[in-house]
């Protein structure tokens, strides 16, 4: 990792403060990493870690109270809040553990949320979303609603949208924790055929067999990176996982 | 290049807020028409109203054209008076005769047609047939170019007749019907009828033209100006009205003031000791009075649409509150501030305006009922509708404000995270 420049997210010394009832939060203090174009990057930690709170700062919907943090080259830091939405909306794909997906709308129409905010012409829009949908495999299930569809097909429609508008990276929180585990499994499959294509992905979890997963995995502690590694050294031996 | 992508997405985020709206709107019927209740009932309440005195607007209108448009009614009397004073003021005026008409036709060069109104009311016999209360009225051949109809049947007065003091008498239609129940109009002409006990021959019957302001104005008949001051009374002040060109009317005026106070020998410095009336007096002093109506019906309308623009805010509020997580993704995939803003107030003003057309039907609704159900012609025109539709939507806007405004300024992260 020798240039800056083919490193999508740079995070320098990162610190998230929060004031709670006259005392101060630690959630973040002082994180730095870097993760390349392609990476597949787990961040681990137990409730309490910081991991949400990086995850909502790496996905923009948060800033840090110092550090830095380069998004593709972009300082995030003095965004406005307008600059800050469509920066998430060009860079960032969110994959989100309960789905998220509008209920009222279709998986169509769910996944073409994303072009609307990037002001896409309606036919556009309408391709681009058919084409993702057919990526994840749900080109017959298009005009269904969330209600419709089953846990893993939700998330496949969220999948398809976040990939969708081409994103630098995809944010995945927790993907398969609301699946059973042949559903998971069948997400975490898709996660890796996206990572071959080329994808980067960062994928939070508190579950360190699916952080087993991921190639590299980052582990977080009361707000410090505690190690930073192939995915497999997370797991003893003992529950050692044979990556698919 | 930037421009176009901001109008593109700014088109892309309404046409899509539109949607949503419409969606939400059709998802949650009932709810959608409860919370826009208020509007539906204070745009129907405005409407009705405003059917109503249009309505009134329109009969009142149909009826003063029985008086001339162009046409000055000079009297000792002014139809519009002020208090008892005025009332006292004018009955001490001399009475108008024949000196000022011959004045007023001898020197009004602006005048198309002048005639005389002599009137008393009496009643008409034929054998033993009655018309009673009929207004007598003593005029010459030129009272129907001041805007007094058209004859139906015969002739109406001419110059002989008058010069000649002939006994002849023009019918108003409801004379006709009384005196002649089942005749043909020309077998009423030439016949002799009594008049107050004298003998006068029919030379014609007239068009019946309806009510003005209550007045039967097919209850009566005419007969020379000459003949009435032989017959019913010389002393009796008449009117007379003159007519104009349209564009001449105020000129008219000027010239008859001058040609009344010479010949009446009103004193320079005094006012005038006689009026003169004109059909625009009515139309004023009726739309005062409609005027105040049309102000109540904007006070309530207003206050209406005031507690259902607060019923739309209590609605958008709650539902804000339960779309808060929708709200946060719409956020994360890249929604701005002024998108969720924007989504919510085209929210709030659609499910107004679909208020206002409900409520705009039902009073239309009601004015039809009102039109069938009483004399009154209860009709609404465009401008109307429009107003109504455009205000509900207007006060959804305003009222939409704030919940709108708290949506937007939900945290992303907090938003998603909400149950």
């Amino acid at each position: 990792m020798s240039t800056s420049a083919k490193h999508l997210i740079v995070v320098d010394r990162l610190h998230r403060h929060y004031e709670v009832g006259g005392e101060v939060v630690r959630a973040l203090d002082g994180v730095s990493f870097s993760i390349a174009q392609g990476e597949w990057v787990g961040i681990i930690g137990q409730s309490g870690s910081g991991k949400s709170t990086l995850m909502n700062v790496l996905g923009c919907l948060d800033t840090p109270s110092s550090g830095t943090y380069r998004l593709n080259g972009s300082d995030v830091r003095g965004l406005s809040d307008d600059e800050l939405a469509d920066l998430r909306n060009k860079e960032i794909g969110f994959v989100f553990q309960t789905f998220q997906l509008l209920p009222r709308a279709t998986a169509l129409g769910n996944v073409m949320l994303p072009l609307v905010y990037r002001g896409v012409p309606k036919r556009l829009r309408r391709a681009q979303a058919e084409a993702a949908l057919a990526s994840v495999g749900l080109t017959n299930r298009m005009h269904h609603r969330p209600n419709e569809l089953s846990g893993g097909q939700r998330q496949r429609v969220a999948i398809a949208r976040a990939l969708v508008g081409s994103p630098s990276i995809l944010l995945a929180d927790e993907p398969t924790g609301n699946l059973d585990s042949a559903t998971g499994e069948e997400i975490i499959r898709l996660f890796q055929e996206l990572h071959r294509k080329g994808h980067t992905i960062v994928l939070v979890t508190h579950e360190p067999k699916l952080a087993a997963r991921c190639p590299r995995a980052i582990r977080l502690m009361d707000g410090h990176v505690v190690s930073d590694g192939p995915g497999l050294q997370l797991v003893p031996n003992s529950v050692q996982a044979v990556p698919a | 290049m930037k421009r176009l992508a901001a109008i593109r997405r700014g088109f892309a985020e309404t046409s899509e807020g539109v949607q949503i709206a419409v969606e939400n709107l059709i998802g949650a019927r009932l709810r959608s028409f409860l919370t826009t209740l208020g509007i539906v009932i204070g745009v129907m309440t405005v409407i009705t109203i405003v059917a109503i005195i249009q309505g009134l607007d329109k009969s009142f209108q149909s009826q003063i054209a029985n008086l001339g448009a162009h046409t000055l009614y000079v009297s000792k009397w002014a139809w519009f008076t002020n208090g008892r004073d005025a009332w006292w003021e004018l009955r001490n005026r001399k009475d108008m005769g024949k000196r000022e008409l011959e004045a007023i036709e001898r020197q009004a060069s602006l005048a198309i047609a002048v005639a005389p109104m002599g009137m008393i009311e009496s009643d008409l016999k034929r054998d033993d047939l009655e018309a009673p209360n009929v207004q007598i009225i003593g005029t010459n051949a030129q009272y129907l170019a001041t805007g007094a109809g058209s004859v139906a049947a015969g002739r109406f007065l001419v110059e002989t007749d008058v010069d000649l003091t002939r006994n002849s008498v023009v019918l108003g239609a409801d004379v006709a019907d009384r005196l002649f129940p089942g005749f043909d109009l020309e077998q009423v002409l030439n016949r002799k009828v009594q008049v107050n006990g004298k003998v006068f021959q029919v030379v014609g019957v007239m068009e019946r033209r309806g009510q003005m302001l209550g007045m039967n104005m097919d209850s009566n008949a005419v007969v020379p100006y000459t003949a009435f001051l032989r017959d019913f009374g010389g002393k009796r002040s008449m009117n007379i009205a003159v007519s104009s060109d349209p564009d001449n009317l105020s000129s008219l005026e000027d010239e008859l003031v001058e040609i009344l106070r010479r010949v009446r020998k009103v004193p320079a410095e005094k006012k005038d000791d006689f009026s003169l009336n004109r059909q625009e007096q009515f139309l004023r002093t009726y739309k005062q009075l409609t005027g105040s109506l049309y102000g109540v019906a904007v006070g309530v309308g207003l206050i209406t649409l005031i507690v259902g623009g607060i019923g739309i805010m209590n609605i958008m509020l709650v539902s804000v509150t339960e779309r808060t997580r929708e709200i946060g993704v719409r956020r994360a995939l890249g929604a701005r501030r002024s998108t969720i803003l924007l989504q919510f107030l085209v929210e709030s003003s659609l499910v107004a305006a679909v208020g206002g057309a409900i409520g705009t039907g039902i009073g239309l609704g009601a004015a039809q009922v009102i039109a069938l159900a009483t004399p009154l012609a209860a009709t609404v025109n465009g401008s109307a509708i429009a107003l109504g539709i455009g205000f509900s939507a207007i006060v959804g806007l305003v009222f939409g404000i704030w919940p709108a405004w708290r949506a937007a300024r939900l945290d992303p992260v907090e938003a998603l995270r909400h149950e």
